[in-house]
């Protein structure tokens, strides 16, 4: 059974664009999802720090300091190896989940 | 990096405050310059930035919860939450920690003693594979030792062992190395050094030419090395002269090297020489079966192949023995662990089943204790949940809390450990082996960390598990009064309790019969009197006194003079005293005794006895009479005094006196010795000791008595033991008689100077230690069961207020409420009794060496156990029940 729920697609979503930014703060991401999702995925600021520290402690990304595009302090985020693992696994999960809900979705 | 993190976030809660809201911050930053960037005002793109985020306090909290360290934080919390809860109760903290100290100190003590003597390997290289050979004759000698001849056999033929080492105690006056002494010496083949794996701190050790040539060589102890010799690193090549022989030094061990490994109090050796069988040694065959044999198994040779090698041997030298022995001979070995350990391992397995039964009742007090502090807190905890606290929260908090109290408790322990173990190293008796290596190791710690950890989740446990079931509404309903919960709680209590009590039964019956069995060895009568008088060994150079006469003439003028000195009423010698142990055994022929089919050899001690031995001792004469005068005139007739169990056993209710022993086989060419006296029998060894039937004999009669061929060769009391009997206390004779000694010959070591009562004090300490330490840890449990029928006592008193109110309300008197109070305990307590009881009878046969004059199953020890435990009980439920019954019922029933 896949698992899923809110908070695994918020992971999800997290750990897809920084394997697609390298390395970038919590603001990016914040803007990476809201771009790449055409405006349709709205991630809260409220949900996505407590979600970066969270996956954090699992060991899927380390954070540093570092300088922003203009020059202020940020932390920074990066994926590790277990986090492109966990990536790997959150999207096949996914995947079945979106095929379920569309086999049933087709059947009414 | 994210353990960094986690720890500094421990220490460093504001810093990690301060780097997450400096994360939050950046973001509101650059979403403001992105705004701004997008066309909007400065403060309407600030604005906007702030709004979108949210309430940044809120945000910073949610973001803090979420690390991890934060799990750290909160068991940090739960501590000092533990602490502050205890704080608040000091007696009931006290009472647990110092419940628990003992608990686990005593373990840990015990324990640390058992890994020291026990479990850790003795000091020789790859000590498991060393084994001790040892030879018996059916029905006649067991566990003996092995002969001379038979070491050079499995030397030689044996095909399971490397090496085998062959050694057998000597004592030498030896002099030019300070003022003159007893060295207390081994005399040691080859090979045993090299079967031990034990290399010297200097020089080397003997080789098989010195060995085979006898060699005046030596080793020396570290002990001796240091002493004699002030730890010259230049003594190899020095000599020290060993019966005026002088021995040149070419080793010395190192300081933790002892061998032979004997128990007692003598086992440190001086010095080691060549063994260098005399032809006399090699040739004695089937007889003196006192030499030891270490050998080392080969490599990947079990225990099975090497058992069958030794038959094979033994069977060899068996056919070699001449028919008419008519004797089985065995051998057989024992690891030279288990031979060192062997007799103090029932003794220490004992005391860790005592001490594991005192901290389980620890544990069960510590767990009732709890119990009813979470009954009283209940209300606490049923607000709390409520309130929306987890119940696993709470759970985890009285888990922190019985942690904290057994980590307090167990380090208290640990320290209490510590200066137990230095105590028990001096106060425990010489009886027990490797006291010198007895110390607390870090396996011990490892164990006593287990177990305060194990114990503080076992005690919290209990309460906690309780406490999750509560039900929060029903809990604060109903106030402080029982309820169904706690009613199953109530019997729980009960039960432990209950356990306990069972727990110190045990204890108590097991003190009760060790006690019993000291008393029985103090009423035992030694066969002898040990008040006023005084011993010391005397041992001859053997230089000086080369023959028979010479040896009688310096007892006869030592004799005359001891008896001069004033203070002195009587006076002898002997080669052994009564209780020191070590008698020679012999092979002896009643004249008439038929020997029962199947009986083996006749084995008697043997006492070669000078002056008035048995006037000194007061040893009772029964028939006949005492040695005389005549008896010690060259060419006397040969004269015997045997015991009154000799007489019995070989004589059967004749009168012995007139009739004949000899020494050795019916067919020995040994002479018939005439029995003129009978007298008691004295105890050998240890009072609590069987004896075996004893003999005496003149000491200048003592090489005739061995035939024509020993007479010329033997020269008998070379070392005696004297006994003087003074009028006052003994001690102040000493310097006396040592004076006199010197002034026959300068050279003549006096050593083990002691009085006769100090002799018997001696072989007393070992059950002394025992029967001491196993009645403290009985009245610690019985003191920490009676703390755990006390709390469930009053705490029942305290919940049941209100019931008792209402019965008293209803015409009960306050003597029925006593009364009742009262019987509960008692029910309580005679429940675990009875358990106790039961298990004892189960296990007090593990006792069995332990004891002495007392069965297993005695019924004063048993009914001892109750009669203390139930008075005890009725003790600790006294002051509950007072107060149950002093309750005002108005009073009670109005504050509800």
């Amino acid at each position: 059974m896949a698992r899923n729920d809110l908070q695994g697609t918020l992971d999800l979503l997290v750990l897809k664009a920084l394997s697609q930014l390298g390395s970038m703060h919590g603001y990016g991401i914040l803007l990476h999802i809201h771009r790449a999702s055409d405006d349709l995925l709205r991630v809260e600021e409220g949900s996505l720090y407590p979600a970066l520290h969270r996956i954090e402690q699992s060991g899927w990304i380390s954070s540093e300091w570092g300088a922003s595009e203009n020059n202020r302090r940020a932390k920074y985020y990066r994926l590790t190896a277990a986090g492109r693992k966990e990536l790997l696994t959150a999207e096949k999960s996914w995947e079945q989940l979106a095929k379920g809900i569309r086999a049933i979705l087709r059947y009414a | 990096m994210a353990y960094r993190r986690r720890f500094r976030a421990l220490f460093d809660r504001a810093r990690l405050d301060a780097e997450i809201q400096e994360e939050l911050q950046a973001h509101i930053e650059m979403r403001t310059a992105d705004n701004i960037a997008s066309g909007m005002s400065p403060e309407h793109a600030r604005r906007d930035a702030l709004l979108k985020f949210g309430n940044p306090v809120g945000m910073k909290e949610q973001v803090v919860a979420m690390d991890a360290a934060l799990g750290m934080e909160s068991f940090f919390r739960d501590v000092r939450y533990a602490f502050r809860q205890l704080r608040k109760s000091p007696g009931f903290a006290l009472t647990a920690i110092l419940t628990l100290a003992l608990g686990i100190g005593g373990m840990t003590a015990v324990f640390s003693v058992v890994e020291s003597v026990l479990l850790r390997p003795l000091p020789f290289q790859n000590a498991g594979r060393l084994v001790i050979l040892h030879e018996s004759i059916l029905h006649d000698l067991h566990q003996f030792n092995v002969t001379a001849p038979d070491i050079l056999t499995f030397q030689r033929e044996s095909k399971a062992f490397s090496g085998v080492g062959g050694y057998i105690g000597a004592n030498y006056v030896a002099t030019g190395a300070g003022a003159p002494f007893e060295a207390q010496a081994e005399r040691v083949t080859a090979f045993v050094f090299p079967v031990l794996g034990v290399s010297p701190l200097l020089g080397r050790t003997f080789t098989q030419q010195e060995d085979d040539t006898s060699a005046p060589v030596t080793v020396l102890s570290y002990a001796l090395w240091k002493d004699r010799f002030q730890s010259d690193p230049n003594v190899l090549g020095k000599t020290i002269d060993l019966d005026k022989r002088p021995y040149t030094v070419i080793g010395v061990m190192p300081r933790n090297f002892e061998f032979p490994l004997d128990a007692g109090r003598f086992s440190g050796r001086d010095l080691w020489v060549p063994m260098s069988f005399t032809p006399v040694e090699k040739n004695r065959q089937g007889d003196d079966f006192d030499y030891g044999a270490v050998a080392r198994l080969k490599p990947g040779v079990s225990i099975a192949q090497a058992q069958s090698d030794v038959d094979r041997i033994i069977a060899g030298i068996q056919a070699s023995y001449p028919a008419k022995y008519r004797v089985q001979l065995h051998g057989y070995f024992r690891t030279l662990k288990d031979e060192v350990v062997h007799n103090a391992r029932p003794l220490f397995l004992i005391l860790l089943a005592a001490v594991g039964l005192i901290l389980l009742i620890a544990c069960v007090n510590l767990a009732n204790l709890l119990l009813v502090r979470a009954a009283t807190r209940k209300q606490e905890f049923g607000m709390r949940m409520a309130l929306g606290a987890a119940r696993l929260t709470m759970l985890r908090q009285l888990l922190t809390e019985s942690l904290v109290l057994s980590t307090l408790g167990g380090f208290t322990g640990i320290a209490i450990a510590v200066g137990l173990v230095r105590a028990a190293a001096i106060y425990m008796p010489d009886s027990l082996p490797r006291l010198n290596e007895i110390a607390v190791r870090w396996p011990v710690f490892a164990i006593a960390f287990l177990l305060i950890a194990l114990t503080g989740i076992a005690c919290g446990m209990a309460p906690g598990l309780a406490t999750m079931r509560t039900d929060p509404l029903d809990a604060l309903r109903s106030g402080n009064q029982s309820s169904g919960q706690s009613r199953s709680q109530h019997s729980l209590r009960s039960g432990l309790v209950a356990a306990e009590v069972a727990m110190a039964t045990i204890l108590l019956v097991a003190s009760g019969l060790l006690l019993r069995s000291f008393a029985k060895m103090l009423e035992t009568n030694p066969g002898f009197q040990p008040q006023h008088v005084l011993t010391a060994l005397l041992v001859l150079p053997r230089h000086d006194y080369s023959s028979q006469e010479k040896v009688a003439d310096f007892y006869r003028q030592l004799h005359a003079q001891i008896n001069a000195l004033p203070g002195v009423s009587d006076m002898g010698f002997s080669t052994n005293i009564p209780i020191v142990g070590a008698n020679s055994g012999r092979l002896i022929t009643p004249q008439g005794y038929v020997r029962p089919a199947g009986d083996g050899w006749l084995i008697t001690s043997n006492y070669l006895v000078e002056g008035d031995y048995f006037q000194t001792l007061h040893i009772p004469l029964i028939r006949g009479r005492y040695f005389d005068a005549g008896d010690e005139q060259s060419g006397a007739p040969l004269v015997t005094i045997i015991s009154q169990s000799f007489a019995d056993h070989y004589f059967r209710g004749k009168n012995p006196i007139g009739r004949h022993v000899k020494v050795g086989v019916l067919s020995s060419p040994t002479p018939w010795i005439t029995v003129v006296g009978v007298v008691g029998d004295i105890k050998q060894a240890a009072l609590d000791q069987p004896t075996v039937v004893q003999m005496y004999a003149p000491v200048s009669q003592g090489p005739a008595d061995m035939g024509p061929l020993a007479a010329q060769t033997y020269v008998m009391g070379g070392a005696m033991v004297v006994v003087v009997r003074t009028v006052q206390d003994p001690k102040a004779m000493a310097a006396a008689v040592e004076k006199v000694v010197h002034r026959l010959n300068p050279l003549v070591p006096v050593t083990r100077v002691a009085t006769m009562e100090e002799v018997v004090a001696a072989t007393e300490s070992s059950r002394r230690f025992n029967t001491a330490i196993l009645t403290g840890f009985a009245t610690i449990a019985l003191l920490l069961s009676l703390l755990g029928i006390y709390g469930v006592m009053a705490y029942s008193v305290v919940e049941r207020t209100r019931e008792i109110a209402i019965r008293m309300a209803l015409g009960s008197t306050r003597l029925a409420v006593l009364l009742k109070t009262l019987r509960y305990a008692l029910l309580l307590t005679a429940v675990g009794m009875v358990a106790g009881v039961m298990c004892s009878l189960a296990m007090t046969r593990f006792l069995g060496g332990l004891l002495y004059g007392v069965r297993p199953l005695d019924g004063w020890s048993i009914g001892g156990a109750t009669i203390v435990l139930l008075s005890c009980a009725v003790f600790a439920a006294w002051w509950p029940a007072r107060r149950a019954a002093s309750i005002d019922p108005m009073r009670a029933l109005r504050s509800e």
